[in-house]
């Protein structure tokens, strides 16, 4: 995700990984900012709920785990004195996620190891805790820990976890969370966020899968009918999801290779003026029940697309079956500068430097992140869809080899792009984000709004780059 | 309250032989005693706390609590000269513009109602106070999704169905600002139950023989009466209510939080001041200096208020 | 500062302009006729609006997701799903809200019982043991009045951060129990009461605290209940410094587990609401019994401007 905001999750893509590491070189940036504001996205969402009351089972697959796991603690060991560490997770809200990484935890036999499961805003609380002695041992951070975490000393460099393996893993993610040639966060799974549109709808209405923007809203309006409106991106107008992805479009980025501020271009000031046409149009939908992370909005056929994430797929194939098809973000337009685009990011696994069992906790991530291949597939596949870190265990993911979930994985390896870089700061991504929202939402004039966020981008780059 | 009366007073002397023999050590340990351990604890957790953001707030404070990079005012300069939290401070004043004189209206207005109605008075007074008892997180919730959703299923938008009128996005669109609607009915219905029981006090206390005379002297009942009457001796109640009500409005943040925050991010507008310092001092930027300077500013701008407000009532007073 | 009134209920209520006529009610000119039925039109729709909240939480707790958020507006749901009530508090939601009820039901029952007795012996000390620097006292104390405490959450954050008291019941608790505003109350409430009788415990051989303990505290009651009530309350409800100090799902109270629940992935409507249901109705029901001396707290607490 980009943007700001923050808990968004934002997914990425399998990707890649097979292959071709070089798509994503680009992205060494990958994704932002754990805690930053924006959250990558990791999160999933989803599935879940629903319905009514009684709770709705997500797709998923996976007969997994039994339930009887659920809340308890670690398991019992015999053992005498195993430490104990702490462990977060935002919450993932595919069914079955949380009782997963309970089972993953109760199994490690040399800790006893608490999960901390987070609703709602998990990247403040993050850093608030990090900050005092009651930090978590080991937590994940989308996109790794923030640089300021990182310059604060307040998390653990890792490089000595990854031993061989470290050329397995995904390295444009290993890049993304590394500062100064150290890295700080094991990635988990690679989330992407990508379009989704009802095939059936678009044949109805004789509407071609769209390949720029102007084609975009174009569709979204033929789409609109009634209760069902032509495209979702959030109930914030897209204000969280759809920044990067408009920048992308252009050309432009967060920031240049360099750490200089990189939307200072007039097309990115024209792209984000679009926005607010289409905000304005009528065809967007907002104020849905479930905010975008969900497919609750086009399952239910309040809208025809939408941009979710690939998280949602278990949920999509189990309403809609292969009625639906997938997209990148288009570029703004034909002749234009810029490409089409899917955000990807990571959530990584961070050990906090102010624990008391810092060594207890790395041989923790260890063994789950690195070593336990098992586990890490059964992550990435049995609740949300998500593409493991390493590449060698792409070809174990095999519910991602059939189906939209292959179109979407082959999306991944030609558009990917990091979500932000690790440089671009709350601070940053919030004076963005409030940007775009004037832009979007009040149809503020783009080219001074934007002009306006430059100076503070730039007060916080000349605070970070050391 | 039930204080007990008692028969034949007698006055009260300090100088009984008893207590002249307690001596002033005696008195000083109980005073002490009964005074004491609440002295601690807000030395400790008002006091310290206070001098100890002031220290933070001329300190780069960011990600720690013992910082050691000293910048004088600039935390100060940043944040008076920092657009968002100027326009913080403006929402807060569309905020208060709107949400003083209305509730402080309705609040007399509906006490003026129930004081003078012979039926059912204990059941209306208690149906317009009985909100002062829910959280606003609740009524938030409520507000959010129920009474304010963007469907039909949420009571405006049906009612908007009756009359054939397109459902409206209230918490999603800027223009028109139905967020507004939206933040200040809930804070009305939450809170003028309390304000009205503050007047119908008032109204207690209004000496019957004022109203007598007034007849007499052929004031007619209504409009008159409460002119040169009623609202007048209301006057300290009156000044009470307004100064609740800005201090109340310059601290919302409850209902604002619960109904536009979204998974960490705050959109930039209805942004009310402790909102956005939350955000700089303890969201993702944990940026504790800023957020400190921003903390002394508006205790300074509360106080000032408050003392202001104790002068001019002391000269009405007099 | 006046002294809260006190059988407001025994007193007819009648303020304004009381004739004669209007009593009996016989004859009562038109015009006036036609102003008692536009109050009495005014108060009952101004309580239909103010019910109907509470209405929509108890239908939205019995109701199913569709009729919550769906399309159309429904007035009661079709089949009652009291299932909702287990489910919000079954301990495989994410959003762990049994554990948050057990909380904010030790932090308020906790917070509400030292904060009055914390309050209300500093209260007595200041009102009635002579001290030399009683005067400078008060004055630090009344100056923290100036200062609402929302807005010193930050530095009260980085305080009891610094203790380690982050996601404990003692952060969540400690914090809020000196209150000023109580103090003060106390003292005026202590100052009015009648010093005979203090005396009359004296000579009976009570010392300091005895007669505090043994003959005002038993006379003042009502005000410790007024008090303690509004502090109850205040505690249930507050959300604020919870939400800053409860980093961990353990330490959340019903507020907080609320307001996550709204932001949760997997937000089901009709749980949300069957646990805002609980969360509101004992505090409801609490708040109706001790009605008439919640009253008397705020209009003393009012008058304190």
């Amino acid at each position: 995700m980009t943007d700001p905001t923050p808990q968004r999750p934002s997914p990425l893509n399998r990707r890649q990984f097979f292959a071709v590491g070089g798509s994503l070189a680009a992205a060494g940036v990958l994704a932002a900012c754990g805690s930053d504001t924006g959250r990558t996205a990791a999160s999933s969402p989803g599935a879940a709920a629903s319905t009514g009351s009684t709770s709705t089972a997500t797709g998923s697959s996976s007969a997994a785990v039994s339930a009887s796991s659920v809340s308890g603690g670690p398991s019992s060991s015999a053992g005498g004195a195993k430490p104990t560490l702490q462990q977060w997770y935002h919450q993932y809200g595919e069914e079955g996620t949380k009782a997963a990484v309970e089972k993953y935890a109760a199994a490690y036999p040399d800790a006893t190891v608490k999960v901390g499961w987070f609703p709602g805003d998990y990247d403040s609380k993050l850093a608030s805790a990090l900050l005092t002695a009651d930090a978590p041992d080991v937590f994940e951070a989308g996109n790794g820990p923030s640089i300021d975490a990182i310059q604060g000393g307040l998390v653990e460099p890792l490089d000595d976890l990854l031993g061989d393996a470290k050329s397995d893993f995904n390295q444009a993610l290993i890049s993304r969370m590394s500062y100064q040639d150290k890295l700080y966060a094991i990635p988990q799974v690679i989330d992407m966020q990508l379009l989704v549109y009802r095939k059936s709808l678009l044949d109805a209405a004789g509407v071609k899968p769209p390949t720029t923007f102007d084609e975009l809203a174009a569709a979204a309006k033929a789409l609109t009918d009634g209760d069902q409106k032509g495209l979702f991106v959030g109930n914030d107008g897209g204000v969280g999801i759809l920044t990067g992805p408009t920048l992308w479009s252009v050309g432009a980025d967060y920031l240049t290779d360099d750490d200089k501020v990189g939307f200072t271009d007039p097309s990115v000031a024209t792209a984000f003026g679009k926005l607010h046409e289409l905000f304005a149009s009528d065809s967007l939908l907002l104020g849905a029940p479930s905010d975008w992370f969900s497919a609750d909005a086009i399952n239910t056929g309040l809208t025809a697309m939408q941009f979710t994430g690939l998280w949602t797929f278990p949920d999509l194939i189990k309403e809609l079956g292969d009625d639906f098809g997938v997209l990148p973000w288009p570029k703004f337009s034909a002749d234009g500068a810029g490409a089409p685009s899917v955000p990807i990011g990571a959530f990584g696994s961070a050990v906090s430097a102010k624990g008391k069992n810092v060594d207890a906790a790395k041989a923790f991530v260890k063994y789950l992140w690195v070593d336990n291949a098992a586990d890490q597939v059964d992550f990435a596949q049995s609740y949300g869809f998500h593409f493991p870190a390493r590449e060698s265990l792409a070809d174990q993911a095999t519910k991602l080899k059939e189906g939209t979930a292959a179109e979407a994985v082959k999306i991944l390896q030609e558009y990917s792009h990091a979500q932000s870089p690790l440089l671009w700061t709350p601070a940053s991504a919030t004076a963005l984000s409030d940007a775009v929202t004037k832009i979007i939402k009040n149809g503020a004039d783009p080219a001074s709004t934007l002009a306006g966020v430059v100076s503070k981008v730039k007060a916080e780059l000349k605070r970070v780059v050391k | 309250m039930s204080a007990p009366t008692v028969v034949a007073p007698r006055p009260a002397r300090r100088g009984t032989l008893k207590q002249r023999l307690l001596g002033p050590q005696n008195r000083n340990l109980w005073f002490w005693v009964f005074v004491g351990p609440f002295l601690v604890g807000l030395a400790i957790f008002v006091y310290v706390p206070i001098l100890w953001s002031l220290y933070l707030s001329f300190f780069d404070a960011r990600n720690t609590v013992t910082p050691t990079d000293f910048v004088g005012f600039d935390n100060y300069t940043f944040m008076l000269t920092d657009p968002a939290f100027l326009s913080s401070m403006g929402t807060f004043l569309v905020f208060a513009i709107f949400i003083v004189p209305v509730t402080f209206a309705f609040g007399l207005g509906l006490a003026l109602a129930v004081n003078r109605t012979r039926w059912f008075q204990a059941f209306f007074r208690s149906a317009f106070f009985l909100p002062a008892a829910c959280s606003y997180v609740v009524a938030a919730l409520i507000w959010k999704m129920s009474i304010f959703n963007g469907f039909r299923s949420g009571v405006a938008n049906g009612l908007l169905g009756v009359f054939d009128i397109d459902s409206v996005k209230w918490l999603s669109i800027t223009t028109p600002p139905w967020y507004w609607l939206v933040l200040v009915t809930l804070r009305l219905w939450l809170q003028v139950g309390f304000y009205m029981i503050l007047f119908l006090a008032g109204l207690q206390r209004i000496p019957p023989i004022l109203y007598e005379a007034a007849s007499i002297d052929g004031a007619k009942p209504g409009w008159q009466t409460f002119r040169y009457i009623t609202f007048p001796q209301l006057r300290a109640t009156s000044v009470a209510v307004l100064v609740l009500l800005l201090i109340n409005a310059f601290q919302a943040f409850d209902e604002f939080y619960n109904i536009l925050s979204n998974f960490g991010t705050y959109p930039p507008y209805a942004r009310p001041p402790l909102v956005y310092l939350y955000y700089v001092a303890l969201g993702s930027q944990q940026d504790l200096g800023r957020g400190s300077a921003g903390a002394i500013i508006l205790a300074i701008l509360i106080g000032l208020i408050t003392v202001l407000q104790a002068r001019f009532t002391r000269e009405k007073r007099s | 500062m006046s002294t809260p009134v006190h059988g407001a209920e025994s007193q007819a209520f009648t303020s304004a302009a009381p004739t004669v006529a209007r009593r009996t009610g016989i004859q009562r000119p038109p015009i006036e006729r036609l102003g008692v039925a536009v109050r009495t039109v005014f108060l009952v729709v101004g309580a239909l609006l103010f019910l109907m909240p509470f209405y929509l939480l108890i239908r939205n707790a019995l109701a199913n997701r569709r009729e919550i958020v769906g399309l159309k507006f429904t007035w009661w749901p079709g089949e009652l799903q009291w299932t909702n009530f287990a489910e919000a508090f079954s301990s495989t939601n994410d959003v762990p809200m049994g554990r948050a009820m057990v909380n904010s039901v030790i932090v308020s029952v906790t917070q509400t019982v030292l904060t009055v007795v914390l309050a209300a012996m500093a209260g007595y000390g200041l009102a009635r043991i002579p001290f030399r620097y009683s005067k400078l006292i008060s004055g630090t104390v009344l100056a923290t009045l100036l200062i609402p405490s929302a807005v010193t959450f930050v530095p009260t954050f980085v305080m009891v951060s610094s203790l380690g008291w982050v996601s404990s019941l003692r952060g969540l608790i400690i914090p809020g129990l000196f209150s000023a505003l109580a103090v003060f109350l106390f003292r005026q409430q202590f100052s009015d009461f009648p010093k005979d009788l203090e005396e009359a415990g004296r000579i009976d051989g009570l010392g300091w605290f005895g007669v505090f303990w043994r003959v005002v505290v038993p006379n003042t009651g009502a005000f410790f209940a007024a008090v303690g009530a509004i502090t109850f309350l205040g505690s249930w409800n507050s959300f604020l410094w919870p939400l800053v100090i409860g980093q961990d799902p353990s330490s959340w109270t019903i507020q907080v587990a609320l307001s996550a629940f709204t932001t949760s992935q997997t937000v089901d409507y009709s749980q949300l609401f069957a646990a805002a249901v609980i969360a509101v109705l004992p505090v409801l029901v609490l708040f109706l019994a001790l009605q008439r001396f919640i009253r008397q707290g705020y209009e003393s607490t009012g008058s304190t401007g």
